[in-house]
């Protein structure tokens, strides 16, 4: 699993986001090494489309997130926005940039600030951006707010701790919307929510991506969730990329073998089905030191020689699938 | 994988029911509450005494001789009764009136070098807490500088050099007049607050730097300022308000101890502490004129911690409902 390798990226104009070789890396103390969170992965989003990004704990979906934000800038890559390069921005220019694309994050509560209004937390970026007069911000936050079911007026004089879990990542949504982005970027949304309020709250992006013709990336570790709302899914394993394919043919046929072992772990409420006796070997290894070539070597049940020397490279297998790895899993066609 | 296959067909809702909005838990109040009560009784009252003290016909002015059927009495002669409630000094002044009057010397000098402690502090701890680096590492040395120095050794380098600039003699420049006592102990006393309340925003602001809802501020174009003063200190205030009222406590004792040791506010003002140093080579005569400046000194100082302490649980149950 590697990822290095661009095979997969539509071309450029195509595109309404290319990252190529995003490289992020932290220092860790002051000890000289580093932690390894994106190690140069290249993907790229068309427009009106869905994203999927998943990957367990660690494996640098929220960092690539952020890096597309600029917050933090990632050490190296490009990341090609709309036709500017994001990586070259001035501070300025960036901020003014940024509000094309949006984030919503995984903690409904942790997003919000617990000492505002819920309106004025909406408000916001307008009274930044000074937008219009008082009553067109007004109306214009009203009108996102009921767009995304939060009554207006509750709104006004409720505090984030007021209302609930689903409620507090609406008006999360709400605030993103209300720049009129292109792209949002959502950060394991739903994770936080149960699960008969992460539907709704699901259908809710699917609704407004429809009607705002929004791109979305989705990020998540919840392959389930992944599969229905994403046109794309790009599976992400320590830094690197392992898979990319359309979202019914990833889980079709998933090719790589990480890819195979997350899909067999998502559970089935079948008591019939049988659970697998395959088990992903060990803990994900430290970022700080990832294991050579194939950085999924060691948990691989079929690694052997060649994927300690040489990292695998993105390559095509047919139908926009594509997967890094040097002994793929063969379906029968 | 069956887990939300069919987000399509699921009714969407367009207003969510709105929860029963959690109230916060209601922890006894009566019980918990009682001391809390008694304690801003206490302080209110001394407030109002010591902010009306001219007009309140009950309270001597400080400087007054009190008259036993006529006679002084200098040395201790009337002790707590009717006529004075305090009883005397040792120069014959109602003690209770003292009280009073030293409470508005106190309190100003303790306010004021809270309010001095808390905007410096508080600046100190959120350029710190939010843009690290150089700024933090510069900002920490300088506080644990602060901290490392003895407090009084502090105050009396600075009262003695001070008083000392401000003569007029041969070869001493007679400058600083202007700097009169009350200001300088109130100086000495935000010096000593500024260090914790700084580093305490310090560590209050870093970890609030961290949450998304500072992430989404700046992804929607939000700029260092707007980002500090509408989405970080608006959360620190809290707990600010109860750090604020534990420092207080904290520099009223300060402030006595300070004036027991003999650097006190200008003579003629009456401060607690100032009274007690004056009177508790007496105590085995005339316990009176000790003892209450300092049971007054005590309560107040528990007053202001118990408010703190409330202040402090009170917000606590607020993020904890959160």
């Amino acid at each position: 699993m590697a990822g290095t390798g661009t095979a997969h990226l539509h071309t450029a104009d195509e595109a309404l986001l290319r990252l190529e070789n995003l490289v992020v890396e932290f220092p860790v103390g002051r000890t000289g090494l580093k932690v390894n969170a994106v190690s140069g992965i290249s993907l790229d989003v068309i427009p009106g489309e869905t994203l999927g990004l998943v990957g367990e704990s660690g494996c640098g979906k929220s960092t690539t997130g952020r890096a597309i934000m600029q917050l933090p800038r990632p050490t190296s890559g490009s990341i090609i926005f709309d036709g500017n390069e994001l990586t070259k921005m001035s501070g300025d220019s960036m901020r003014k940039v940024r509000t094309n694309i949006q984030m919503i994050f995984q903690d409904p509560i942790s997003s919000l600030n617990p000492r505002r209004k819920v309106r004025d937390i909406v408000m916001e970026p307008l009274m930044i951006w000074e937008v219009g007069t008082k009553a067109e911000r007004a109306a214009k936050v009203d009108a996102t707010l009921e767009e995304v079911g939060i009554d207006p007026k509750r709104a006004a004089e409720s505090q984030p701790h007021q209302f609930s879990g689903g409620q507090c990542q609406r008006i999360s949504i709400a605030r993103a919307l209300v720049l009129d982005p292109k792209m949002i970027i959502c950060d394991e949304p739903v994770s936080a929510l149960d699960v008969s309020v992460q539907a709704q709250v699901l259908n809710l992006l699917e609704d407004l991506k429809a009607k705002r013709n929004l791109t979305l990336i989705f990020i998540a570790h919840d392959l389930a969730v992944v599969k229905n709302i994403s046109d794309r899914v790009a599976v992400m394993y320590l830094g690197k990329v392992c898979e990319v394919a359309k979202s019914d043919d990833l889980y079709a046929r998933p090719t790589h073998p990480y890819t195979d072992l997350l899909l067999k772990s998502i559970p089935v409420p079948d008591p019939t089905v049988k659970v697998l006796a395959t088990k992903i070997l060990g803990e994900i290894p430290s970022p700080v030191l990832p294991p050579s070539g194939c950085r999924f070597r060691t948990r691989c049940p079929f690694a052997t020689d060649i994927c300690a020397k040489e990292e695998p490279q993105l390559r095509d297998i047919g139908g926009e699938h594509f997967i890094a790895c040097h002994h793929p899993i063969e379906h029968l066609a | 994988m069956t887990l939300i296959t069919d987000t399509t067909s699921m009714t969407p809702t367009p207003l969510d029911v709105p929860p029963a909005a959690e109230p916060l838990p209601k922890r006894s109040r009566s019980k918990i509450h009682v001391g809390f009560w008694i304690a801003l009784a206490w302080v209110a009252a001394l407030l109002l005494m010591a902010i009306f003290a001219d007009q309140l016909s009950f309270i001597r002015l400080p400087t007054a001789a009190v008259k036993n059927h006529g006679r002084s009495t200098a040395g201790y002669k009337l002790g707590p009764g009717w006529n004075a409630w305090f009883g005397v000094d040792s120069t014959g002044r109602d003690v209770f009136s003292k009280v009073i009057y030293g409470a508005r010397t106190t309190l100003k000098v303790g306010l004021w070098s809270t309010v001095i402690g808390l905007l410096v502090g508080t600046f100190m701890g959120l350029i710190a807490g939010y843009f690290k680096g150089t700024y933090d590492r510069v900002i920490s040395i300088v506080v644990d500088i602060m901290l490392a120095v003895p407090p009084l050794v502090l105050a009396i380098i600075i009262v003695y050099r001070v008083g000392d600039l401000q003569q007029d003699r041969p070869g001493n420049p007679g400058i600083l007049k202007w700097f009169t006592r009350t200001e300088q102990i109130t100086v000495v006393l935000s010096l000593l607050a500024i260090a914790p309340l700084a580093r305490i925003v310090r560590a209050l602001t870093m970890s609030l730097a961290q949450r998304d809802f500072v992430l989404a501020a700046r992804s929607v174009g939000a700029k260092n300022f707007r980002i500090i003063t509408r989405e970080i200190l608006p959360n620190l205030i809290p707990a600010m308000m109860s750090v604020a009222f534990t420092g207080l406590a904290l520099l009223i004792s300060a402030e006595a101890a300070l004036a027991f040791l003999g650097f006190s506010v200008e003579t003629g003002t009456p401060t607690w502490g100032k009274m007690i140093n004056a009177s508790y080579r007496d105590m085995d005569k005339a316990w009176w004129a000790t003892l209450f400046p300092s049971l007054v000194l005590f309560l107040t100082v528990l007053a202001f911690n118990v408010i703190g302490d409330r202040i402090a649980r009170h917000y606590d149950i607020r993020e904890a409902a959160l």
